[in-house]
């Protein structure tokens, strides 16, 4: 790989990376009136100890000043002092990632695999009732929102079958020791994660699917079937390499796209990632974890698309050549 | 979990069960002994003389003792910090004669004790703090002389308290309280149905009906300790933004009385809620005034027409009113977009009022929005407003003291000042008497209504649902079975 290549995209990536965090402050801090104000409207403080609050969460400075406090509390790898937990933002965030990526990677797993199955077998039988009602399915679930998925599994699950928890990470107050404990995780994690997956899999059957479909009418194809090579080994070997390319792409967007139905997803669910957390700090005005949440999505669609460029390098010689 | 800080009503439900406080509200919302096993007022209601449970000892096994409750009063007094400090306003000084007796010095006359809203805690523990450490203190581990011990916490999750075996009192037959938090209404309430869990602290109204007649299941409503109401920008600053035009009191009287109160619990609470009139809801019995309904401005838009044409607002071609120098009774009108009852309400505002002639615009904003342009004490740039308030006290203290002079640029959200109102205030916070304290409460919500400054659409009910197949005994009581003022339900259900 071409270093001047890697260290140009590297740039790209910290000055994408010190606006969004300017943003990011901005974002917060020039709403109008003080946080302040409507904690102690529920909590009938008086001038002190609403001064007091002031002091506490550093609002008692300028902006600039707070902007630089934020940068150098940043690069310690602190980022704030939550308004409602009252307790250093990052102590409030480490759970929530867990969780979050706990889910969000099994419905990543579940999504990419599934959906690239389900297209590869749909090219596989292009134009017939299997490939039809595929598509249709696929595009029929793509199109619910992501918390009315959830909805009817809640639903589904709770109302008739009875059989799976519809809320929570865990169990409160059952102590069964660790695989007891997984297991009981595992049984929480089934129908959030399945409802993402339900909501994403047509991006990638139908990707893959017109991909792999229009590969399979290219030249190299139809040499490689000549030479006497076996239709299901083109399909995986020949046409599969050259769909991979916009099947990156799709996953490089698709971690976007994940994050904010995380949010929907975990809400419905009270599954306790940061997607709840996002909203609950919503409802809360709780802006230092909101900030640290936005910052963190944003790293991570900026560092996704910086991996999927990397790999885009890998995959495709074209690109080499730019 | 910090009880000094904490702000939320999730948190007070827990930490009053984990800490006691010196006298705790009954089943009847009455105080009666708690932490201390007597209470003896003297000096002229200034100074209560608490003798203390002998044996009581805090979850780890040290003695509660009165220099607790001394540290716990001293460091809220001085401190002030969180939500509690202003019950403390008129604190004067705590004395220890020995281990097991306090008494506690007011300035003046304490009609109301706020003794069962402070959690003590213990000194040996949070002594060492400075009020800067204590303001931002999580609490994560809460020791306190409760019944229940603390036993662990989940952020944004569950809550768990066991039971604490050598607590003073009566041990509760709950071995374990958990609190679970839901992001889902409707999930809550199917965990309900199914088993998963026992009580719901708060339904919304359309769920709440749904489950009337479920097999095992008890919807019931109680009366509440909140209002809504309809806030106009009375301010006298002189950059108020707002139409000069509603500092009339004519024209909010017209407005008052083109509003039909009743109309609006039915259609924005399903009618479970009693229409509004003054500031003090029913639950607070006789301290609320009953004026009767010939003096209360309600669902009458003749009146308003009268009142408008008598006081020279004309009726425009378009269908606006305006004064003589044709400024018309046009008005902002903001609610809370995500409180759909109050938006409801406004939109039937807007048509009430266009009826008499004057004209409403609706804007639905986000509560920080709304919060922050309403508040604006110096400059506030609004007309009209919806929004509500829940006592922090079964005791009206709470409610009267926000239409304070002294609280603009604090609570006041319309910025009412009326030296009588202000006079009166003081004077029912050292009136002894309840009869006596009541007839002072009633002259202040008169005089508060009759300057229409709030024009209140109702008071809510407090709707909750409870398993009638796993724990039995729940008692109601106004403001709720659980999640009230009260810990009693938890300390008495039993298994079925």
């Amino acid at each position: 790989m071409n270093r001047r290549y890697l260290l140009r995209k590297l740039a790209t990536l910290l000055v994408t990376l010190f606006a969004t965090v300017t943003f990011n402050f901005l974002l917060f801090h020039v709403l109008p009136g003080s946080p302040v104000q409507l904690m102690a409207r529920s909590g009938h403080m008086d001038a002190a100890a609403r001064r007091q609050l002031v002091r506490l969460f550093g609002l008692n400075h300028s902006l600039p000043v707070q902007y630089l406090i934020y940068l150098r509390n940043m690069i310690h790898g602190q980022l704030g002092f939550s308004y409602v937990y009252r307790t250093p933002v990052t102590s409030v965030l480490a759970p929530a990632i867990g969780n979050t990526v706990i889910l969000l990677g099994a419905a990543t797993c579940l999504t990419v695999v599934v959906g690239v199955a389900l297209g590869v077998y749909s090219a596989s039988r292009v134009r017939t009732l299997t490939d039809a009602t595929i598509t249709v399915v696929a595009l029929g679930a793509w199109s619910m929102p992501d918390f009315f998925t959830g909805m009817l599994m809640i639903f589904g699950a709770a109302a008739w079958l009875h059989f799976l928890p519809i809320s929570g990470i865990s169990t409160p107050g059952l102590a069964t020791g660790l695989l007891g404990h997984w297991w009981d995780v595992a049984r929480h994690l089934l129908l959030p994660a399945l409802t993402l997956a339900l909501v994403n899999v047509a991006q990638f059957s139908l990707i893959t699917r017109n991909a792999l479909v229009e590969a399979m009418v290219e030249d190299f194809v139809l040499t490689a079937r000549a030479k006497g090579v076996g239709r299901r080994v083109v399909l995986l070997h020949h046409a599969l390499r050259n769909a991979l390319l916009p099947i990156v792409t799709a996953a490089a967007l698709y971690v976007g796209m994940i994050l904010g139905g995380a949010i929907q997803v975990e809400t419905v669910f009270s599954w306790p990632g940061m997607g709840l957390l996002i909203y609950n700090s919503v409802e809360q005005r709780d802006y230092p974890v909101l900030e640290a949440c936005f910052l963190l999505f944003a790293i991570a669609v900026i560092a996704t698309n910086f991996f999927a460029d990397l790999l885009y390098h890998a995959l495709d010689p074209r690109v080499r050549r730019t | 979990m910090n009880p000094f800080t904490f702000e939320s009503t999730a948190s007070g439900e827990i930490l009053a069960l984990i800490y006691d406080a010196l006298m705790e509200y009954d089943i009847n919302l009455k105080a009666v002994p708690s932490l201390a096993s007597s209470e003896t007022s003297s000096n002229g209601g200034r100074t209560f003389t608490y003798k203390l449970r002998a044996g009581a000892t805090w979850h780890d096994g040290k003695p509660v003792t009165a220099a607790d409750v001394k540290y716990t009063y001293e460091t809220l007094a001085k401190d002030n910090v969180g939500q509690f400090g202003w019950t403390l306003a008129e604190f004067e000084s705590c004395e220890v004669p020995n281990p097991l007796t306090v008494v506690i010095n007011y300035k003046v006359a304490q009609a109301w004790n706020p003794a069962p809203l402070i959690n003590i805690v213990p000194q040996h523990i949070w002594g060492s703090f400075t009020a800067k450490e204590l303001a931002s203190y999580t609490n994560p581990h809460p020791v306190g002389s409760g019944p229940f011990t603390f036993s662990s916490w989940v952020v944004g999750q569950t809550v768990q308290v066991d039971r604490f075996p050598h607590w003073w009192g009566t041990l509760p037959a709950v071995p374990s309280v958990i609190w679970e938090q839901f992001d889902n209404s409707d999930v809550m309430v199917k965990s309900l149905e199914s088993g998963d869990i026992d009580i719901i602290t708060e339904v919304p109204t359309l769920l709440w009906k749904t489950m009337k007649g479920k097999p095992n299941v008890d919807a019931i409503a109680m009366d509440s300790f909140s209002f809504h109401h309809i806030g106009f920008n009375v301010s006298q600053s002189k950059k108020s933004g707002a139409n000069p035009l509603i500092r009339d009191l004519e024209v909010r009287k017209a407005l008052c009385y083109a509003f039909d109160r009743q109309q609006l619990v039915d259609l924005c609470l399903a009618g479970y809620g009693k229409p509004g009139s003054v500031l003090l809801p029913p639950s607070f019995g006789n301290y609320q005034e009953h004026l009767p309904s010939n003096e209360q401005f309600n669902n009458n838009p003749d009146k308003a027409k009268s009142i408008l044409d008598a006081a020279g607002y004309a009726m425009g071609s378009d269908g606006i009113r305006s004064d003589h120098q044709g400024n018309p009774l046009s008005f902002r009108l903001i609610a809370v977009e995500t409180t759909d009852e109050d938006v409801l309400a406004g939109q039937i505002c807007v048509e009430r009022a266009q009826q008499v002639g004057i004209k409403l615009t609706l804007d639905a904003l986000d509560a920080t929005t709304l919060g922050n342009i309403v508040y604006d004490a110096a400059a506030p740039n609004w007309d009209i407003f919806i929004w509500g308030w829940d006592s922090g006290a079964p005791d009206p203290d709470y409610l009267m003291s926000i239409e304070l002079t002294s609280q603009i640029g604090g609570n006041a959200d319309v910025f009412y000042s009326n030296e009588q109102y202000d006079t009166w205030y003081t004077e029912q916070a050292a009136t002894l008497d309840t009869n006596e304290r009541a007839v002072i409460l009633h002259k202040m919500q008169k005089l508060f209504y009759d300057d229409a400054a709030y024009c209140i659409m109702w008071y809510q009910s407090k709707l909750q649902a409870y398993r009638t197949d796993t724990w039995k005994g729940w008692q109601q009581t106004r403001g709720g079975v659980i999640y009230n003022f009260t810990r009693s339900n938890y300390l008495t259900v039993k298994p079925v």
